[in-house]
């Protein structure tokens, strides 16, 4: 489940970067939309609470991107 | 002004003591006004409480009717009754505790296990990142919390015996509405209170009350607050007399059953004389609270009309939180039928005197207009001062008698209200709203009538017609509503469609039936048509004259065209091509200048929303001239068949029919193979579905070949105007197939739809084929097959339009207020990021277009 074509990348930022997004948005990081930790990617990222994820969707070479800010759960 | 935020609301249980704190007054009496007319003390109305009659003074804040905001008293209940929306609580405590040492019906052990369960509760005082404490035990339980407390008060239910003092559970019984039995006989509510005033807090919190906020016992009343006279006032009648409030009379009777229960006990009357009372005291309280307690016979009024207490005021779509509170109904607003006006533009509404003397628009006085403003409150007629706001934001009437005394207070900063006059920017609304361009900001005329008038063709967008509709007419008041009006809401602005950039406002029926004789080929006026044709569009200018002293019909047009247009695009018939502002080929029709719009789209882009309206306009105005001119009219002879259509007509139904029985008779020897994933029978059905409306398909086109423009009702189906080639069909070919939910009609009784066919034909006929037209008329049979069609069609229909009206609504309430924030990201209204690009590739459908059209024109 965590490395299937459909499936678009996932990339934990770094906190420094995911503040420089927020800023970018001017919100702060818990205004993005949420993932949970137990997310399959998310496990497979490692990536704990509190951190910026950046999905990279690319819809026939239209790119997209979207961020998940993580929850517990 | 930055709102507060607010973290959490806590509802809670008032106390006794709460109570009594709260209230200015004992009420002691059950009256209301003595004979004279004025408030007993102690009593329902008592002055305390606040005053709404005029002239009296509150005697708790000195207040008179207007500033006194009135004042709670209470009333004490010789013994106590049950508060009837908590009994089912009540009960669920009662189960969960021993009867005897009132303690809660777990062991030490189990009560360790219920705390790690429900966390909510028991994560107390916890600091958070700023060392500041935080009390979570006010925090919302979550959902599994609750469910774990549902199976708590499950288990504690079923528990035999005290873990404490060891006493055998009595069974315990609640009967609707506040009736409690332990072991058969009845609890008075004075033994419920006892009981529940004996649970202590640790056990109230396990049970998933705060005890800080709210002490079980406190759920059975012993003292009532009673609202002030302004939340129940009485109404003098015209014959002087008084009629009392629901609530005054609800009350009166509380108090009157509470006085008896006091001197019963006092002169010792027998237990069932006193039961009986208290019985009914609990009657009073819990209709007092609803009255349509289930299992509670009605409190009715004299009239026997029920009466109206606190729960229903509150409740349902006539209640104050639906209808007062989230109901809004504005001032300086207008509602009556619509009806057309020709003259009017799309950007003006006709608004009838009547309207328009009675709406106002504010005129700011200031140092430079304030002899304007003199000059408005001298006039004696139509547009003059209704009201004067003065500084301290008073509203005066003005009135003839007051005018001198008017004219002597005016200074800057006052504001006139002066009645709507020609060009006020007005909204202009339709419901149902489901657009942004189902209100729009029109200009103000002032029209004799009673009816509201617009141009047709903003009909469209509110999606309006004339057969009785009414329409409501806003005046905006302040500056920034004016100016988002006029700069963001009028027709002209809207011409195309935020959803996929087509235009809006277009030319439609007789404006395109009246295109199409003006901009057609051969199409020639005389000099005196030409001359009165272009001044009836205000131009004074005759285009350029052919050899035979004529002028063409598309010279005309031309005319209202900006010189410098370089225009060329396909049309259905063709392609039009327009230079320097002069259309040299083609025809105007629905593509250029209907709902397809690419002509005027160009103009609105490149020229503007003034030009691309006025020339709308014109475009309307001429088309309908050359149609009045020409005449443009339908009548069965459109619809006689030729000889030779008639001809082709049985031929194609027979053939049709004929490849259909092919068909099942290839079914019928097992020689038709399935289509992927449908059954032999099913392919069978498809295909024949296929074929005969291929028969549709072969009278359009024969029809199309065989008929000229000569014929009207085909002209007017070519140019879009009205009527679709499937109507023509309809009426002069033959019906074809009938469908029920796209398959053949099928149902009926052994395999047949009507007894008149044999049982499982294969005849086309026997399952919805029809060969004859409308001009024919239907036989029977066929009559019946049509029928099952339109129903069909017509439930799908409405059905479709419920459902998808519903779903559209939950939609613009679930997004209603997202916005696209300066990045050109999507936001909610707390700020939360909804989409990172707007629709995910940051485009506007409305600017789309415009994109379009200057990549071609670059090209």
């Amino acid at each position: 489940m965590v490395a299937r074509e459909l499936i678009p990348e996932h990339k934990l930022l770094s906190e420094s970067e995911a503040k420089k997004i927020a800023k970018e948005f001017s919100i702060t990081l818990d205004k993005f939309p949420k993932i949970l930790e137990s997310d399959p990617q998310i496990q497979k990222l490692g990536a704990k609470s509190g951190r910026l994820i950046q999905i990279n969707r690319n819809d026939d070479g239209k790119k997209y991107v979207a961020y998940r800010y993580v929850i517990k759960g | 002004m930055q709102a507060e935020i607010i973290d959490n609301i806590r509802f809670t249980t008032i106390s006794p003591d709460m109570i009594k704190k709260m209230s200015v007054a004992k009420l002691i009496v059950a009256d209301t006004y003595n004979e004279e007319g004025y408030p007993i003390d102690g009593g329902l109305v008592d002055q305390r409480l606040g005053v709404i009659d005029p002239g009296l003074k509150c005697k708790t804040c000195g207040g008179r009717a207007k500033s006194c905001p009135g004042h709670f008293g209470h009333l004490e209940l010789v013994r106590p009754v049950i508060h009837p929306e908590f009994s089912k609580t009540i009960y669920l405590l009662l189960q969960s505790t021993c009867h005897s040492c009132h303690r809660i019906l777990l062991t030490e052990e189990q009560v360790s296990d219920v705390k790690a369960a429900i966390k909510s509760f028991f994560v107390e005082d916890v600091p958070d990142e700023n060392g500041t404490t935080v009390d979570i035990t006010s925090l919302a339980t979550t959902i599994e919390d609750s469910d774990n407390r549902l199976a708590l008060f499950k288990k504690l239910k079923a528990v035999k015996k005290c873990p404490y003092c060891g006493t055998v559970q009595q069974k315990k019984k609640f009967e609707r509405p506040t009736f409690f039995y332990l072991n058969n006989s009845r609890m008075k509510p004075d033994e419920v209170h006892d009981w529940l005033s004996k649970i202590s807090d640790a056990d109230v919190k396990l049970l998933g009350i705060d005890p800080a906020a709210t002490r079980p016992e406190w759920f059975v009343l012993t003292t009532l607050l009673v609202p002030p006279v302004n939340v129940r006032p009485s109404i003098t009648l015209e014959s002087g007399e008084r009629s009392e409030d629901d609530l005054t009379h609800k009350l009166l009777d509380i108090i009157r059953i509470n006085q008896r229960l006091e001197q019963d006990i006092d002169a010792g009357a027998p237990q069932i004389i006193i039961d009986d009372l208290w019985e009914l005291l609990q009657y009073q309280v819990t209709t007092y609270f609803n009255n349509e307690t289930p299992g509670v016979p009605v409190a009715r009024h004299r009239s026997t009309r029920p009466l109206k207490t606190l729960a229903q005021r509150l409740k349902g779509k006539e209640g104050r939180l639906r209808y007062t509170l989230s109901g809004k109904r504005v001032n300086f607003s207008a509602r009556t039928v619509i009806s057309v006006d020709p003259t009017l533009t799309i950007n003006q509404v006709g608004v009838p005197l009547k309207i328009a003397e009675n709406l106002t628009t504010p005129f700011y006085v200031t140092l430079w207009n304030i002899d304007e403003a003199k000059r408005l409150i001298q006039r004696t007629e139509y547009p003059m001062i209704i009201n004067v706001i003065m500084k301290d934001g008073t509203r005066k009437r003005f009135t003839e008698t007051n005018r001198d005394e008017i004219l002597k207070a005016l200074e800057p900063g006052q504001i006139l209200e002066k009645q709507l006059v020609d060009n006020d920017l007005v909204l202009f609304n339709r419901q149902p709203t489901l657009h942004r361009i189902s209100i729009m900001a029109h200009e103000a005329k002032v029209l004799p009538g009673k009816t509201l008038r617009l141009n047709v063709s903003v009909a469209f967008p509110y999606n309006a017609d004339f057969d009785g509709d009414e329409m409501n007419l806003h005046v905006p008041q302040s500056l920034e509503a004016q100016a988002e009006a006029r700069y963001l809401m009028q027709p002209k602005l809207q011409f195309l469609s935020p959803r996929d950039g087509r235009p809006i406002l277009f030319a439609k029926e007789d404006e395109l039936g009246g295109m199409f004789f003006l901009t057609r080929d051969g199409a020639e006026y005389s000099k005196e048509d030409a001359c009165r044709m272009l001044a009836s569009v205000g131009i004074n200018e005759l285009p350029k004259q052919t050899k035979d002293g004529t002028y063409t019909g598309k010279g005309i047009f031309s005319m209202i065209l900006p010189k410098d247009l370089d225009f060329e695009s396909k049309t259905s018939s063709g392609r039009i091509a327009i230079r320097k502002g002069e259309l040299i080929e083609g025809v105007i029709d629905e593509k250029s200048m209907g709902g397809g719009g690419a002509l005027i789209i160009k103009i609105f882009v490149d020229y503007g929303p003034d030009v691309a309206t006025a020339i709308l306009a014109k475009t309307s105005r001429l088309a309908l001239g050359a149609a009045a001119q020409g005449g443009l009219t339908i009548s069965i002879r459109d619809y006689y068949n030729t000889e030779k259509l008639d001809k082709e007509r049985k031929i194609i139904a027979d053939q049709v029919e004929a490849k259909a029985m092919e068909l099942v008779q290839k079914y019928k020897e097992k020689k038709l193979d399935a289509l992927p994933g449908y059954t032999r029978k099913e392919t069978l059905e498809i295909l024949v579905m296929a074929q005969l409306e291929e028969a549709r398909h072969l009278a359009e086109q024969s029809l199309q070949k065989e008929l000229t423009t000569e014929n009207n009702a085909f002209l007017m189906s070519k140019v879009r105007a009205r009527g679709n080639i499937v109507n023509m069909v309809q009426m002069s070919m033959f019906l074809g197939q009938q469908a029920v939910r796209g398959r053949r009609p099928s149902r009926g009784y052994s395999g047949r739809i009507l007894p008149y066919f044999r049982k499982n034909s294969s005849n086309p006929e026997a399952k919805g084929y029809i060969k004859s037209s409308f001009f024919d008329g239907l036989s029977p049979t066929e009559f019946y097959m049509h029928a099952i069609g339109s129903r069909d069609s017509s439930m799908t229909k409405s059905l479709i339009t419920a459902v998808s009206g519903y779903l559209q609504r939950r939609l613009i309430n679930a997004m209603q207020d997202f916005y696209v924030d300066e990045n050109s990201s999507v936001k909610d209204a707390s700020g939360a990021l909804i989409q990172t690009v707007y629709g995910g590739d940051g485009v506007d459908p409305m600017k789309e277009r415009v994109a379009k059209n200057k990549m071609q024109k670059t090209a």
